[in-house]
């Protein structure tokens, strides 16, 4: 790893959780599309998470602890957050990621593929609240788009 | 007269039901080493003790309700109304497990303790079948009422998640059995 003189190597879990929020996070779209990146750097086998970019500043122990306790973070403020703010959230990422809303809506309904979203060893409640939550928003989203294709 | 033996009747049957529980555990003495050392871990409502009043604010609040009514189908609120009952009885079953948690360790204690305090065993006792026909009470109001019945049950709850930690705290007090027991 390349070393400037005179800046210091950042090594804590809180400069690395600035790191990410300030290089990676603030860029995606809303906190529904970081909790589904947070998510994705998740080995689904082992249940460890990996990023190139932390383990490359920091020590991979670090890097891993950083996005487990981003991830926890991003998805607590979802999981607990009003119904009506979670909506605009799933709104919000369908609509900046997906050329096919309907499709994407009609697959989650279908597969719930959002059961993988929260971290790992979370409180059973919160994970229940969200993903009941969840199922309640694509309802909404879903009918929202069927209303907005007829006009 | 008969409400004398009433009363009567309940402290007996209370005695009864710690003996039995004392006894119970007498089996699993060896056991109770390992819930020790994972008794934080047990407990989810210690774990999760600081998010409590945000999700009770979820699951009974008003909040989401109100914008589910104004804003959606009549299709839309019936499968909310139906989540947050399942949700509900969830939080309840959780509760009830902790409670039940909580007083296994502290029997598995209490047996190795040395010197026993009757009175303060009692208390307990009182508290935690207390606390037990409380959730029951909510879980039959959560049945019979239908989803309909959680709206406004914030406060209900609240007070419920309290007596749990009140429970929790004298059944797991540290210095009460730490000096005078057989554990080290």
């Amino acid at each position: 790893m390349e070393q400037r003189p005179n800046q210091p190597i950042p090594t804590t879990v809180e400069d690395g959780l600035r790191d990410l929020r300030n290089r990676t996070l603030a860029k995606l779209d809303g906190d529904f599309a970081r909790l589904i990146y947070l998510a994705s750097t998740r080995d689904y086998n082992t249940g460890r998470y990996a990023h190139d970019g932390l383990s490359f500043r920091f020590t991979e122990s670090v890097a891993e602890r950083v996005l487990a306790e981003a991830h926890r973070e991003v998805f607590v403020s979802l999981a607990l957050s009003p119904l009506k703010i979670l909506v605009t959230q799933l709104e919000q990422y369908i609509r900046s990621g997906c050329a096919r809303p309907d499709e994407l809506v009609a697959a989650w309904r279908e597969l719930e593929p959002f059961r993988i979203l929260p971290p790992e060893h979370d409180d059973p409640i919160t994970v229940e609240l969200f993903i009941s939550n969840i199922r309640v928003a694509l309802a909404i989203v879903g009918a929202s788009w069927t209303e907005e294709r007829r006009r | 007269m008969s409400g004398a033996l009433t009363l009567l009747a309940i402290g007996l049957l209370l005695i009864a039901s710690l003996g039995f529980l004392l006894r119970r555990r007498g089996s699993e003495e060896e056991d109770s080493v390992s819930w020790f050392a994972d008794e934080n871990l047990a407990i989810s409502s210690a774990r999760f003790g600081d998010r409590c009043k945000e999700q009770l604010d979820r699951i009974f609040g008003c909040e989401d309700w109100d914008f589910i009514r104004s804003s959606t189908s009549r299709r839309v609120q019936e499968l909310f109304l139906r989540e947050r009952k399942g949700i509900a009885l969830s939080w309840l079953s959780q509760l009830r497990r902790d409670a039940r948690t909580g007083m296994h360790l502290h029997v598995a204690r209490v047996r190795a303790s040395e010197d026993l305090e009757p009175f303060a065993e009692l208390r307990l006792a009182v508290d935690y079948y207390t606390f037990q026909a409380e959730c029951g009470l909510i879980a039959a109001i959560l049945f019979l009422g239908g989803p309909m019945a959680l709206r406004g049950m914030v406060g209900r709850a609240e007070s419920l998640s309290n007596s749990l930690r009140g429970i929790l705290e004298a059944a797991l007090k540290p210095e009460a059995f730490s000096q005078r027991t057989r554990i080290r």
